[in-house]
């Protein structure tokens, strides 16, 4: 018997009962099975998990039919619903009600009326299982995001769920702790035998160990496959989302090969072996050489030195960077090593105690703040809502400026003219990011600085976002971006500097930076690294290997 | 350093703050009131070190004031030190007020101390089993707060990086708060997703009690109860009994502020005992 099974369920929003939010889903899952849910954002995903339990389903139309463990889902009484089925949402913050780990961890059993003993014995395990012993009289707000998302996790393993439905969990972490945390969910899943069901943009992380993909597009599910296959399907119709496919996949559909997909770096090295028995004879994309012409600078960094409080230990330690007009630089680093605060130093926001800020040649001081903000510089910060005040997206626009031309101009360049009348909090992650950029540019800004702004987006929106990135660079802006995510900075940056302890260590073109890395690189560059050299991009690798296919025939 | 007091039953801690400030407020016999500041001025510096020094510099010149303020408003009192706009102004009342103001000033200690020892989550869980909605509700509010400081500032932080924010600071404010309260709302209804999704109000809701009363918090509490109830009967008796308008007249000083004394020196005296403790273990390695 299926664990659940979804039959023929369609559901409309009571805002637009002609399109069908979901249209004739049939889904079945089997006990213990992982299985991930993909599709673009607006496609219906959370709308079909939401589904999946009673109190949190959307008001609708909604007909067909769900069963839990062979029971219609509304004959399961509420207090089995909250116990067994397990819902993980995407903010890892505004999750959390209680203000203690401990109490946050029990909040699911106080509310079900658990006595003491149960209670105890419970949390005492969850805390164990997940780690959490060590921070488990700590306050909430002294946790990092990470650890608020396994915290969320593991209140709700507390209730022993038999099915575990996350919804984009790792959207708002950092790459590092998001594959923890999807670590995390595997673990559960093959050593409880819980029943997964998991949206995720990373599918990298997923991909291998999932049962199942679904591919759900505009509300309808287009394939229910193996991950294996999906790849093949998604390929032959030319689907968006293949880009959102893992590497290993892209190269090899890329390359038209046939048989067995490779799903893992592990795999994709493997399979490039066999194709490649012998050294291959072309083994590297030709770089351009480092051109010695001079560069005029937009920005430069000298020296600086930063910290909150006088016996707070210093963030920046001597950061130098120089930025050459027009170019989008990237920095990489992990967490917490102080590129954000680099990019609040530019702009003002923090006071280096020493060194020295040069925006095109002339020291920030000197700007007077109108001249600074208006037309020089500006910043997108890491969370996109910071930035709107108004009820509309226009009315945010219009705080900016009152000319519509230019309102009409940022709003074609950023891809939002349907938006403009949406409220800002309605939209989706993605079009957050543009809607923030569109007020962002609407400053006219020559040096635009981006704090992370590949999080929490999918692959779809990243395409969208690189091309706007391009336009800008066309007309002359200098883009400053700080970013996790390696794929995108070594498709599109010019320009690479790792930032660690407090400094800024090295920089190069993402060719010759990831290229010479082994571990900070991407997956493109770990899976081919034995046969070609300084390959980055999915698109290097399937270069090389056609062409070399070419020369062995 | 470790307080050891705070390392009780909250139950424990509360009563004893709750008998501490109750007779606080009631007592104005100069002695119990020399007692208690004493008493909470050396646990309240005991508990926040310069921190504490610092706030105890702030109270000072506030009661003073007030003290000194008090006669010009009540003139009562037999001896006239000297005239002020045509009023006496009395050496009674200024006493009156130096009482009033001493009452003010253990309030500010107690509580001081009450800060540091009763932690909000101590405080609700106290209640967490009378009343779980409102405890759960207090715990809320406690989470609140720091998550809407920290919005706040980064709200006001990106649009200082738009240039937004020179023009008008009641203008950009109204912005700011604006911009806070669809957020809070925003993430109110996932806070309010997440409890239901987690069971809340399906059933009779428990409290994870994380406190458990301990052989010696029981102890602790009887020994609470019988000070508490000593210093109770003598202030019956008429110890504390203060007259200081129009004459002031005081009731002989008895063995009931000598319990006083003994019930307010409870934490640091278990804090002693726990040092001392320390130092013996020490010693036998």
């Amino acid at each position: 018997m299926a664990h659940i099974k979804i039959q023929n369920l369609i559901f409309s929003y009571p805002t637009s009962m002609d399109k069908k939010a979901l249209d004739d889903v049939c889904i079945s899952i089997e006990q213990g099975e992982y299985v991930v849910l993909c599709g673009k954002s607006g496609s219906g995903k959370t709308t079909l998990l939401r589904q999946l339990k009673t109190v949190l389903a959307p008001h609708g139309k909604k007909s067909g039919e769900i069963f839990f463990s062979g029971v219609p889902l509304e004959q399961v009484s509420q207090l089995e619903q909250s116990a067994k089925i397990g819902y993980v949402m995407q903010n890892p913050d505004d999750q959390i009600v209680t203000d203690k780990v401990w109490h946050e961890l029990a909040f699911g059993l106080e509310s079900l009326g658990c006595d003491q003993k149960v209670m105890r014995a419970r949390v005492a395990e969850m805390a164990c299982y997940f780690g959490i012993a060590d921070w488990f009289h700590k306050d909430v707000s002294t946790l990092s995001g990470g650890q608020k998302q396994l915290l969320n996790l593991a209140s709700i393993m507390a209730m022993q769920p038999e099915v575990l439905i996350l919804d984009e969990p790792t959207s708002q972490l950092d790459p590092i702790a998001a594959s923890d945390f999807l670590n995390t969910v595997r673990k559960i899943n093959t050593e409880l035998g819980t029943t997964v069901i998991i949206t995720e943009h990373r599918l990298e992380d997923i991909f291998p160990y999932a049962d199942r993909a679904i591919i759900m597009d505009g509300g309808k599910v287009i394939a229910n496959d193996s991950p294996r296959s999906i790849g093949r399907l998604l390929y032959l119709e030319n689907n968006d989302m293949f880009t959102a496919m893992p590497t290993p996949v892209q190269v090899f559909y890329g390359t038209k090969s046939s048989g067995d997909c490779p799903l893992t770096v592990r795999e994709g090295r493997r399979w490039l072996s066999r194709s490649f028995p012998e050294a291959p004879a072309i083994n590297q994309i030709p770089c351009a050489p480092a051109s010695d012409k001079q560069q005029d600078i937009a920005l430069s960094l000298k020296e600086l030195w930063f910290r909150y409080e006088k016996d707070s230990p210093d963030i920046l330690r001597c950061v130098n960077a120089e930025v050459p007009k027009g170019s989008l630089y990237a920095i990489v680093g992990s967490n917490g090593v102080g590129k954000s605060t680099t990019l609040k130093a530019i702009c003002g926001i923090c006071r280096p105690y020493r060194g020295k800020v040069k925006i095109f040649g002339k020291a920030i001081e000197k700007y007077k703040p109108s001249e600074l903000f208006g037309g020089c510089l500006a910043m997108l910060p890491q969370d996109p809502k910071s930035l709107f005040v108004k009820k509309t997206v226009r009315e945010d626009l219009e705080e900016m400026t009152r000319e519509e031309s230019r309102i009409a101009e940022v709003a074609a360049i950023c891809e939002i003219e349907h938006l403009l009348n949406s409220h800002p909090y309605d939209l989706s992650g993605g079009e957050q990011q543009r809607c923030a950029l569109a007020k962002v540019l609407l400053t006219d800004p020559k040096l635009l600085l981006l704090d992370e702004p590949t999080k929490g987006i999918d692959s779809f929106f990243k395409e969208k976002l690189s091309k706007i990135l391009c336009k800008l660079k066309d007309r002359g802006v200098t883009v400053v971006m700080v970013s996790h995510d390696v794929e995108f900075c070594a498709k599109y940056a010019d320009l690479v500097s790792m930032f660690f302890d407090g400094q800024i260590l090295t920089t190069d073109t993402p060719r010759r930076f990831f290229g010479g890395n082994s571990f900070y690189t991407t997956a493109a560059c770990r899976m081919s690294k034995h046969l070609f050299r300084k390959a980055v991009t999915a698109e290097d690798v399937i270069g090389l290997y056609l062409q070399n296919k070419e020369v062995q025939e | 350093m470790k307080d050891t007091f705070s390392s009780y039953h909250p139950a424990v801690n509360f009563l004893f703050f709750v008998g501490a400030v109750g007779c606080g407020v009631v007592f104005l016999h100069p002695a119990y009131l020399a007692v208690s500041i004493l008493c909470g001025l050396s646990y309240y510096l005991f508990l926040g070190k310069t921190k504490s020094a610092k706030a105890f510099l702030l109270m000072l010149p506030v009661v003073l004031i007030l003290a000194a303020v008090n006669p010009l408003f009540n003139t009562q009192g037999s001896t006239v030190l000297f005239w002020l706009f045509g009023k006496p102004y009395t050496l009674e009342a200024l006493l009156y007020g130096g009482a009033v103001s001493g009452v003010l000033l253990t309030m500010l200690l107690w509580f001081g101390c009450y800060n540091y020892v009763l932690t909000g989550d101590k405080f609700t869980s106290l209640f967490g089993n009378w009343i779980p909605s409102v405890s759960l509700l207090l715990v809320m509010v406690l989470r609140m707060v720091p998550n809407l400081i920290q919005k706040t500032k980064q709200i006001a932080g990106a649009r200082k990086s738009l240039g937004k924010g020179n023009e008008g600071k009641l203008k950009e404010g109204l912005a700011v708060v604006g911009a806070l309260v669809s957020w809070a709302l925003e993430g109110g209804v996932v806070t309010a997703d997440s409890m239901r999704a987690r069971g809340y109000g399906t059933a009779k809701r428990q409290s994870f009690l994380i406190y458990r009363m301990e052989r010696r918090d029981w102890w602790l509490l009887a020994v609470e109860i019988i000070l508490i109830t000593a210093v109770i009967v003598s202030a019956c008796l008429g110890q504390v009994n203060a007259e200081y308008t129009p004459e002031v007249s005081l009731a002989p000083v008895s063995w009931g502020a000598v319990f006083y004394g003994i019930y307010l020196l409870i934490p640091l005296a278990l804090n002693g005992k726990e040092a001392i403790l320390w130092h013996i273990l020490r010693f036998k390695i």
